[in-house]
C-alpha cells in the first residue's frame, strides 16, 4: 500500500519544496526535462500510426520518434497516467495500448512501471486496466484523495494558477509518459494530454479550476483552461502516447456518447502538438481550445501543424 | 446550541437516507430485469458530490439545475455490462435541458413517456424531474435489448410527465431534425453548440437550438423583456465586428450578416424578448424568411 505521511511530514516536505524553489532547483529530476522542447521554435516530432492492431500501432508509433530507448533509460522508474474515467465505450484509455507501453518499458529496462491514481480501484477494474497492469507485472498505485499524499507545488509561471498539490509518489519517477484518450469534454469541448494531468493533481485543487457555485459563464471555461495550462508549466511528460482509435465526441468526459473511430494511436513529446493534432481529428483547431491555446502562449509547444514535423503511416 | 445543532445533523441525515430511499425505489429488480443481474450496491451521489462522480465534468449538470444521480451496474452470466444512471434533476425543464444536451443526434426515437432514445450503444430518457440513462458495453444486439430492457423497467416506475419548455415551440417545425433540438439553460450548453464568442455576450434567461435539413441551425435565445433583447443584440453585433474568428460583417434592416472561421454564414436579429441567430443560411433575404418564421 502507499506509504502515508503524517501531517508533520507534510508540513516538513512542503517547507523543502519552498526552499529548493527558492534557491533557484527545479521540482524535477533530470530525465523528466530532458525531452521536452525548450520552445515553440524547436522542431517537433509526432508520430501517427493508423491501424486495428493498437498494441502494434503504439510500439509503431514509438519507433518512429526514435525507439522506446530513447525515452526509458535502463534502470528507470517510469510512471503511467492512463485515463481510467469510467467503463463507457471511448471514455478511457484502451487497455492494448497500456499493456504495450509497459511491455516496451520493460523492454527498454526499466526497474519498474507504475500506474499512478487517486481513482477507485473500481474505476480500474471496470475498465479492465487492473486486469492488464496484473497481468503484465506493473503496480497499480492507488491513493487515497486525503491531501497529505500531494505535495504542494508552487507554480511561478501561473496566470491563474499559483499552486498545485501533486501525487508525492509521482516524485519517485525518472520517466513519465502520459497516456490520456482523447475525447470531448462539455467544458471546454476536448480532452488530451494537457488536461490529463489534473489526474496527478489532488482532487481538491483541481476543484478550484472551476468556478465557485459551479458558475457556468464563459469566464468559467477560460478560467478552466487557464488552470490546466498553467498546471503543465511544473508538469513535464517524458512521452505522451494518445489513444484515439475510438473515443466520444459529445458528452465527454464521461459519455456515454457519439464514438469516432480513426484508430489512431499518436506519440510525441510536444504535448501542444499532440493535442492539437487530437483536436483535428474532430473538426477542431488546436487555437479554438482555449487551454491548448493557453500552453502555446506558456511556450509548451507548438500549436499549429504546419510547424510540426510529422510522420503519419497505416500498418 | 448542542441540541439545536443534534436536531440539524438529524434532518440533515433523514433527508440524504430519504432520498437515496426516494432513487433506490425507481431500481428495477427481479424479474423486471431479464438475465442481467445487479452488480454490487447502487451509488448516490448528491449535490457536489456529482464532481466525484464526473471527474471533471459535472458543470453542465449543474448548469441545468442538478440534485442527485443514483448509479447502477448489471451483468449477465457472460460477464457483460450495463450501467445504469437515473439523474434527479431540480425540474422537468432541467430534466429535459440535459436530456436534450446528451441525446445523440443520429439516435432512434424510442416509445416511452416522455421521450426517449436509443442511439448505438445506450438510451437517454426523460420524464418528469428525471433524466435515466443506460449504457452498455458495446452495440451488440443482446446489449441493445438489455438497455431497453432496462430503460423500460425504470421508465414505469417514474410517476408523473411533464411538457417540454414553451421556448421549444417557437423553433419552425417545417425541416426540423426532432433528435437535434437542445434546450439550454447557459453559456456552457450553449458554448458545446456553437461557440459564438468565448466572452460572455449573450447572457440569456433560456434558449434553444434546432438542426434543420436545409443545412442551417437556428438558436432563439429569451430574454425578460424586448430592451434586454435589443441590448444583447447590440452587444452581440459590436463583438462580431471586432472578434477575429468572423470576417465579411454587414448590416440590413435590423440583420447582421458575418462569416465565421469554417465559411458558415452567421446571422443574426431581435425580434420581441428573443434574440434570433442562425448560423449556415444561405444569404440576407434567407435569414429574414426564417426569422420571420419563428413562433409561427
Amino acid at each position: 500500500m502507499p506509504k502515508k505521511i503524517s501531517r508533520r511530514e507534510f508540513v516538513q516536505k512542503t517547507i523543502e519544496i519552498g526552499l529548493a524553489v527558492t534557491a533557484g532547483h527545479t521540482l524535477f529530476p533530470p530525465l523528466l526535462r530532458s525531452s521536452n522542447p525548450a520552445s515553440a521554435k524547436e522542431a517537433v516530432n509526432l508520430a501517427v500510426v493508423s491501424g486495428n492492431e493498437y498494441a502494434r500501432s503504439t510500439a509503431k508509433a514509438v519507433e518512429i520518434l526514435g525507439g522506446i530507448e530513447k525515452f526509458v533509460p535502463r534502470k528507470a522508474r517510469v510512471a503511467l497516467l492512463p485515463n481510467v474515467q469510467r467503463s463507457n465505450p471511448g471514455t478511457f484509455t484502451n487497455p492494448e495500448i497500456v499493456r504495450a507501453v509497459i511491455r516496451l518499458s520493460k523492454q527498454a529496462g526499466a526497474s519498474e512501471v507504475n500506474l499512478l491514481s487517486w481513482l477507485a480501484m473500481k474505476n480500474w477494474e471496470s475498465t479492465g486496466l487492473a486486469k492488464v497492469a496484473a497481468e503484465e507485472g506493473a503496480n497499480l498505485k492507488l491513493f487515497e484523495r486525503d491531501e497529505a499524499n500531494f505535495k504542494p507545488v508552487p507554480i511561478p509561471a501561473g496566470k491563474t494558477l499559483k499552486e498545485a498539490r501533486i501525487l508525492s509518489e509521482f516524485y519517485n519517477h525518472d520517466v513519465f509518459i502520459n497516456m490520456p484518450i482523447t475525447k470531448d469534454h462539455a467544458g471546454n469541448r476536448f480532452t488530451g494530454t494537457m488536461k490529463n494531468l489534473m489526474g496527478l493533481n489532488s482532487p481538491a485543487n483541481n476543484r478550484t479550476f472551476h468556478k465557485e457555485n459551479w458558475e457556468t459563464d464563459a469566464g468559467a471555461i477560460d478560467h478552466l483552461d487557464q488552470c490546466i495550462a498553467d498546471l503543465n508549466t511544473v508538469l513535464k511528460p517524458t512521452l505522451c502516447i494518445v489513444d484515439a482509435t475510438e473515443f466520444i465526441v459529445t458528452n465527454g468526459p464521461m459519455g456515454p456518447g457519439e464514438l469516432l473511430k480513426p484508430h489512431k494511436v499518436i506519440a510525441g513529446v510536444d504535448r501542444v502538438a499532440v493535442d492539437s493534432f487530437c483536436a483535428s481529428l474532430w473538426g477542431l483547431k488546436g487555437e479554438e481550445i482555449l487551454h491548448i491555446r493557453h500552453g502555446f502562449e506558456h511556450k509548451l509547444g507548438e500549436v499549429n501543424l504546419q510547424n510540426v514535423k510529422m510522420r503519419e503511416i497505416t500498418l | 446550541m448542542s441540541i439545536l445543532k443534534g436536531f440539524i445533523l438529524f434532518f440533515c441525515a433523514a433527508g440524504t437516507l430519504w432520498a437515496q430511499t426516494h432513487l433506490q425505489e425507481l431500481l428495477p429488480r427481479g424479474s423486471e430485469l431479464s438475465q442481467w443481474k445487479l452488480q454490487a450496491k447502487p451509488e448516490v451521489f448528491s449535490g457536489e458530490a456529482l464532481f466525484n462522480y464526473i471527474d471533471g465534468g459535472a458543470e453542465i449538470y449543474f448548469e441545468y439545475g442538478f440534485r442527485q444521480v443514483l448509479v447502477q451496474d448489471f451483468l449477465d452470466s457472460a460477464g457483460d455490462l450495463i450501467s445504469l444512471e437515473i439523474f434527479e434533476m431540480a425540474s422537468a425543464e432541467s430534466a429535459y435541458g440535459i436530456y436534450s444536451f446528451k441525446r445523440s443526434p443520429e439516435g432512434e426515437p424510442i416509445n416511452l413517456d416522455d421521450e426517449a432514445q436509443l442511439a448505438d450503444y445506450y438510451l437517454n430518457l426523460w420524464k418528469g424531474n428525471f433524466l435515466v440513462t443506460v449504457t452498455g458495453s458495446n452495440s451488440g444486439e443482446k446489449i441493445r435489448e438489455g438497455v431497453l430492457t432496462i430503460g423500460r423497467a425504470v421508465e414505469a416506475k417514474i410517476k408523473g410527465r411533464a411538457e417540454k419548455p414553451d421556448l421549444v415551440t417557437l423553433l419552425p417545425t417545417t425541416g426540423l431534425l426532432e433528435q437535434s433540438v437542445k434546450y439550454f439553460k447557459g453559456q456552457l450548453g450553449l458554448f458545446n453548440s456553437y461557440p459564438f464568442f468565448t466572452a460572455d455576450v449573450f447572457v440569456f434567461k433560456q434558449a434553444v437550438k434546432g438542426d434543420y435539413a436545409a443545412g442551417y441551425s437556428l438558436f432563439i435565445l429569451e430574454y425578460p423583456d424586448s430592451q434586454s433583447a435589443r441590448q444583447r443584440f447590440a452587444e452581440a453585433e459590436k463583438n462580431l465586428r471586432k472578434s477575429e474568428r468572423y470576417r465579411d460583417f454587414s448590416a440590413e434592416e435590423g440583420i447582421i450578416q458575418a462569416v465565421d472561421g469554417k465559411g458558415r454564414q452567421i446571422f443574426g436579429s431581435a425580434s420581441r424578448k428573443y434574440l434570433l441567430l442562425l448560423v449556415g443560411g444561405e444569404d440576407f433575404q434567407y435569414a429574414k424568411k426564417i426569422f420571420a418564421g419563428v413562433g409561427k
